[in-house]
């Protein structure tokens, strides 16, 4: 044990708050200057990408997701994706994707669109700006087909477009509402039930290709544009519309997307966000004193999410309050396979998904549009912690099988100096190492974050 | 109109859609947590009992059917002249089912449920629905369990739930009651303490590294261990691990039945069962359906043994979203409907018995020229149970409980001897949404 019990502490919060957990040699690694090497991260280049050539791109992901590779695609972006969280130092900007792909959470089990072009939406959308600008993020979100159909504004028409007349037909106000309480403004945020109305009527005729439109050419669907977003502009409600006060004008489809960019750097959103990510990676109660700053430096930089996230770490609470909150399912089977070295193998995907499937939270599928809970009691709960020991066994059996190794080593590498004298007196003595180590996967040092 | 531009309409692709399978059901699976076709998911709550309530011991099972229950081909409406002809291939033989009544019979998949209903210790309800009727699944299991009149907003919380903050303040909550959030169903999401438990298959880890684990959290963490204990304690009634060979439906059903059977355990639980949305070879005697409706029959014979000598005391409801078109569809199966039935079963109902207002299956009969006509609001059944098995007041059935349906009175005769009403007064009913994170920041750190 290289490190004092400070410096080792440091490492733990950044493993184990702000990072997906060490891996072996982990603390002794960064321990010179922990923070410092959280905020390196950030630096470096291309550290949100996943460059793989094999995934599809925007085009093939939505082609594909209608003709029957959604589950299959589904799999092997969610592998990509496992590997880049196995492959990262200490994993914080895979937190910070984590965290914004549920701030706009979608299921896969939606339909097919969704299941197909969720992993691409994540790469392209998601980690493409996640340390950039939120208005990108946001505009690439709301544009997607996979949003678009998850919020149900495919087939949302104008009642005064001319299809709107033709048809009788109206609009869906599921995306508009939950953009603005769950995206952007966040409830209490200064909109009306009407400014709900005006922004669904403003987002009339953001679609996407169906299948049995790129198959007939209906609806400016065409082989060339299936599954992909289109604005239909005899779908979309004439006129100029008004919400929050501020006119927009009849620019077609620019007129939501006016108002994304005006949403995306409105002080109320710079709070939302300020307090989600608070909440997220500090404390279920988070305080003005611990918003204000990040809600600051958000409307500063128009939305600068690097800039945000150097904010979050600047805040001195961020390294100086206990570690209270509770690793989420799917943040401790990525500790797990951190730890272990080792996770589900690609033919054996069912080894990720029983275990969140019992815990209740399988990657990319979020019960509702307001994502997975982000307050510990969710998670803290005596079912769940039942499970999380059997789950531990489960993995260390599934990802490596019968442990030879001296777990009360494996232990000192991933949390040095910070390892509990309680912990590791228990860490060893037993006739199975495996029951070691579901000790050590299970301890308070491993499941507090 | 011209044909190409029916093609064109968004409605007319909605029904290809359904006919082709429902999108919207593989998203039920996830959102409700669930494990598949024969998985539950099962939390209970903790009720306060109280001694100028019910002499007995009431017990509650809630069980939410998902996925829009065909009622007609469930309890069959053998009397009805339409009825062959509106089922055809999937009509159900009259000479098969189990007789009920003079005109009703049972679907033969569900014996031990007509041996119940024989034995006067369970019933039906038929041509119920609850008050949202726009066929969608998600917009109506959560109308189902929000127990409002429409779709319920984001954060909402659940008829369930709400019972348990209205009643009384003062009265002996069980002192291991405890907090569980969990993915609990909407029926049961609010503030009150509500403890879940999960059939699940994985092996358990066991002593000795389990007695290392639990005084570690003992020595480090007692709000770890406190919760784990509970957790252990939980499983350990409903015997988790000791069912093997049987799907995780019925472990889920034991495990409730163990629960509120033991003196010490809840006495309200919920379950989820999934795998009614037949849009396409639903069958008729046997098939899909059929082996559904044997699961969920062996299930409630499992919960009737597993609740032992609480059974007395016992109510177990089981209600669905919606029924199912009474016309078949091109594929031998039902799309999305309306009316459909409930069943009751346990030893407190007052059996026997098909209730309910029977609407007829004729063309002109139908609701909206495609479903069972909807007689029952299901709600109606909901507060039959709660004022006559629980004593609930009715002050609190009006208000917090199921706001605004003071218009839809309880459900007479489905429980043997009705329970002497608790007092009235309330306790702090939940408000029918939780406060979102944010919008409490802003309250207490105003701008």
């Amino acid at each position: 044990m290289a490190l004092s019990p400070e410096a080792a502490q440091q490492t733990l919060i950044a493993f184990q708050r702000f990072g997906l957990g060490a891996k072996p040699g982990g603390p002794a690694a960064i321990g010179a200057d922990a923070k410092a090497a959280v905020r390196a991260e950030l630096d470096i280049p291309n550290i949100a990408l996943i460059t793989d050539p094999t995934l599809p791109g925007y085009g093939k992901a939505c082609s594909d997701a209608q003709s029957g590779k959604a589950e299959d695609w589904r799999w092997k972006e969610l592998a990509a994706r496992f590997d880049k969280h196995m492959a990262v130092q200490i994993g914080f900007v895979e937190r910070l994707v984590m965290f914004w792909t549920n701030h706009f959470a979608m299921s896969v089990n939606k339909d097919d669109e969704v299941r197909g072009t969720l992993g691409q939406w994540e790469r392209d959308v998601v980690r493409a700006n996640v340390l950039g600008k939120f208005s990108r993020m946001l505009q690439g979100t709301i544009a997607h087909p996979a949003m678009i159909t998850y919020l149900d504004n495919q087939d949302s028409i104008g009642p005064n477009s001319p299809v709107g007349l033709e048809w009788g037909v109206g609009f869906n106000e599921n995306l508009a509402r939950e953009i603005l309480e769950l995206h952007t403004l966040g409830s209490q945020g200064g909109y009306t039930e009407g400014d709900v109305t005006a922004l669904a009527k403003i987002l009339t005729g953001w679609s996407f290709v169906r299948g049995w439109e790129a198959d007939n050419g209906y609806n400016g669907g065409t082989n060339q544009n299936r599954g992909r977003f289109i604005y239909r502009s005899d779908w979309h409600e004439p006129g100029p519309i008004t919400l929050m006060g501020k006119v927009y004008p009849a620019v077609g489809q620019q007129q939501a997307e006016m108002v994304l960019q005006d949403l995306a750097v409105h002080p109320a959103t710079a709070e939302h966000i300020a307090f989600k990510l608070v909440r997220h990676f500090i404390t279920d109660q988070p305080t003005a004193a611990m918003v204000r700053p990040l809600k600051r430096k958000f409307l500063q930089t128009k939305g600068d999410l690097k800039a945000v996230a150097l904010a979050l770490l600047d805040l001195p609470e961020a390294w100086a309050m206990p570690l209270t909150k509770l690793r989420t399912p799917q943040e401790m089977a990525i500790a797990h396979y951190r730890a272990l070295g080792a996770r589900f193998s690609n033919d054996d995907i069912w080894a990720l998904s029983a275990p969140l499937d019992a815990l209740h939270q399988m990657v990319w599928e979020p019960p509702t549009p307001e994502g997975y809970s982000d307050e510990t009691p969710t998670w803290l709960n005596p079912d769940a912690m039942r499970i999380r020991l059997d789950v531990a066994e489960f993995h260390n059996r599934v990802c490596v099988g019968y442990y030879e190794g001296n777990v009360v080593q494996l232990a000192d590498s991933l949390f040095d100096a910070a390892l509990s004298k309680q912990t590791r007196n228990r860490l060893s003595g037993l006739d199975y190492p495996n029951d070691e180590l579901v000790i050590l996967l299970t301890s308070p040092e491993f499941q507090r974050r | 109109m011209t044909d190409d531009r029916a093609k064109r309409l968004p409605e007319a692709h909605l029904r290809c859609a359904a006919r082709e399978g429902c999108a919207e059901s593989r998203l039920l699976l996830s959102r409700r947590a669930m494990l598949g076709v024969t998985a539950g998911l099962f939390s209970w709550a903790y009720m306060p009992r109280f001694a100028e309530a019910a002499s007995s011991d009431p017990r509650l099972l809630v069980v939410v059917l998902r996925g829009g229950t065909d009622g007609i081909n469930m309890v069959v409406p053998l009397g009805d002249p339409h009825y062959v002809s509106m089922r055809g291939a999937i009509a159900i033989p009259a000479a098969s089912t189990i007789p009920l009544d003079s005109f009703f019979g049972l679907h033969p998949a569900m014996p031990k449920f007509g041996a119940m209903f024989q034995a006067k210790e369970a019933a039906v309800v038929h041509a119920t629905c609850v008050p949202l009727r726009n066929r969608s699944h998600f917009d109506a299991q959560d109308n189902l369990e929000a127990g409002i009149e429409g779709k319920p907003s984001v954060s909402a919380t659940g008829w369930l739930n709400r019972l348990l903050t209205a009643l009384p303040a003062g009265a002996p909550v069980k002192t291991h009651g405890a907090i569980e959030i969990n993915e609990a169903p909407l029926i049961l999401r609010g503030p009150a303490p509500i403890l879940g438990w999960s059939s699940t298959w994985f092996e358990a880890y066991r002593n000795p590294g389990l007695k290392r684990v639990r005084t570690l959290y003992q020595a480090l963490d007692t709000q770890m261990y406190d919760t784990l204990e509970r957790g252990l304690e939980a499983n350990r009634l409903a015997g988790g691990y000791d069912d093997s060979n049987i799907s995780m439906l019925r472990k889920g059903f034991r495990g409730a039945g163990r629960l509120i059977g033991a003196a010490e355990g809840p006495r309200i639980a919920v379950l989820s069962v999934d795998g009614w949305d037949t849009h396409s070879n639903q069958g008729g005697t046997t098939g899909f359906m059929a082996e559904v409706m044997s699961e969920l029959d062996t299930a409630i014979d499992d919960f009737k043994t597993a609740v032992g000598a609480a059974w007395k005391d016992t109510v177990m409801v089981a209600a669905t979203e919606f029924g199912r078109t009474v016309r078949t569809n091109g594929d031998d199966g039902t799309d999305h409907g309306v009316g459909t039935v409930a069943l009751l079963a346990g030893g407190a109902v007052n059996g026997g018995k098909v209730f309910g207002d029977w609407p007829g299956l004729a063309p002109n009969q139908l609701y909206e020229d495609s479903d069972l006509w909807p007689t029952t609001d299901l709600r109606a059944v909901f507060k039959g149970i709660l004022r006559d098995h629980l004593g609930v007041a009715k002050n609190l059935l009006n208000g917090p409980i199921f706001p605004g349906s003071a218009a839809i009175s309880p459900f007479r005769n489905l429980i043997k001897s009705s329970a002497p009403a608790m007092a009235a007064a309330a306790g702090s009913p939940a408000p029918l949404r939780m406060e979102p994170g944010i919008a409490r920041y802003r309250r207490e750190n105003p701008a």
